[in-house]
């Protein structure tokens, strides 16, 4: 059977280099077909919907700092008590 | 800069009122020396990344989160002068966490062997850690946001160690594969087959709960 090639490449291809594309991880030649095919392929863009939350929420959670001033503080106050000691001994 | 990055001098809160702990002054107008030159500008930045691995390596308890974290940086500033300056402090702190994550699990279990009072006490400090548990989620922040988040979290602590560890280097710790493999110690293709593997685990355990919770329908693609 024929597969559709839509941007140069089939959408069995597209999906399967979907999260390596996502990741950022293609070469660019590779990059741009898949991004032409999912901009154009109807078929395969609502196949995106779970990718695309999914990094929705990772990339939320990158952003967050994780209560970073008392962390830091209690990591600095920890080293220079290390480098204190060091110095002692 | 330092001062800045860390949010001020280090404070504690267990001073007695009207009492003022010695602790090491900043210079004035500048921030305190660490001997290790370039631990701020090149370690410290990754705190919060490394933090969030910290987390999900210890299933979401945050005290043993800081504990991994602050005992990643405390050898990393240790070991300072073997890392080489400019290469990927990212990755080498990230090995270190995992490898620190690992050597004290190893501890922990070794311990279960010794005799049952000292194995009691310990289990004690380790259930009590474990009572604590996660923060209160925050009032303010959106419920379906929240729980959405919470699922999330829940199916990524769910997932099996080997998968888990390569989804929160890759998606929380934004690694590349390259670094991922450095991190782990296994090859390129070794990442990609297990991070994939990973997120097709997330996303079909992500999917039952969106059915279970009625936001899509079992027959929906």
């Amino acid at each position: 059977m024929m597969r559709k090639r839509v941007g140069g490449i089939s959408c069995e291809d597209a999906l399967a280099r979907l999260w390596e594309f996502l990741d950022d991880e293609l070469p660019p030649q590779e990059e741009s077909a898949v991004r032409k095919h999912l901009e154009i392929c109807g078929r395969c863009y609502p196949k995106y919907d779970f990718q695309r939350a999914y990094f929705a929420y990772t990339r939320r959670v990158r952003a967050q700092e994780l209560e970073s001033t008392d962390a830091r503080r209690k990591l600095f106050a920890r080293l220079l008590a290390q480098e204190s000691d060091a110095r002692e001994t | 800069m330092a001062w800045a990055m860390l949010g001020g001098p280090p404070v504690h809160s267990d001073v007695a009122p009207g009492r003022v702990r010695e602790l090491p002054e900043p210079p004035r107008g500048d921030e305190p020396e660490l001997a290790a030159e370039g631990f701020v500008e090149e370690a410290l930045p990754w705190l919060d990344a490394v933090g969030r691995f910290a987390l999900r390596l210890t299933h979401g308890d945050r005290d043993a989160a800081d504990d991994l974290t602050q005992d990643t940086f405390l050898r990393a500033h240790r070991f300072w002068h073997t890392y080489e300056r400019g290469t990927n402090a990212k990755s080498w702190l990230f090995t270190i966490c995992r490898t620190t994550f690992l050597r004290d699990r190893e501890r922990i279990r070794n311990q279960r062997e010794r005799p049952a009072a000292d194995f009691d006490a310990r289990v004690e400090a380790l259930s009590a850690v474990s009572a604590l548990g996660s923060p209160p989620p925050d009032p303010e922040h959106e419920f379906f946001g929240r729980l959405i988040d919470e699922e999330v979290v829940a199916a990524i602590d769910a997932l099996p160690e080997e998968f888990r560890e390569v989804l929160v280097l890759s998606d929380l710790g934004d690694l590349s594969y390259e670094e991922i493999g450095t991190v782990v110690g296994i090859p390129i293709g070794t990442v990609k087959s297990r991070l994939f593997r990973a997120r097709r685990l997330l996303q079909e355990r992500l999917r039952e709960f969106a059915v279970r919770a009625g936001y899509v329908h079992g027959g929906d693609t």
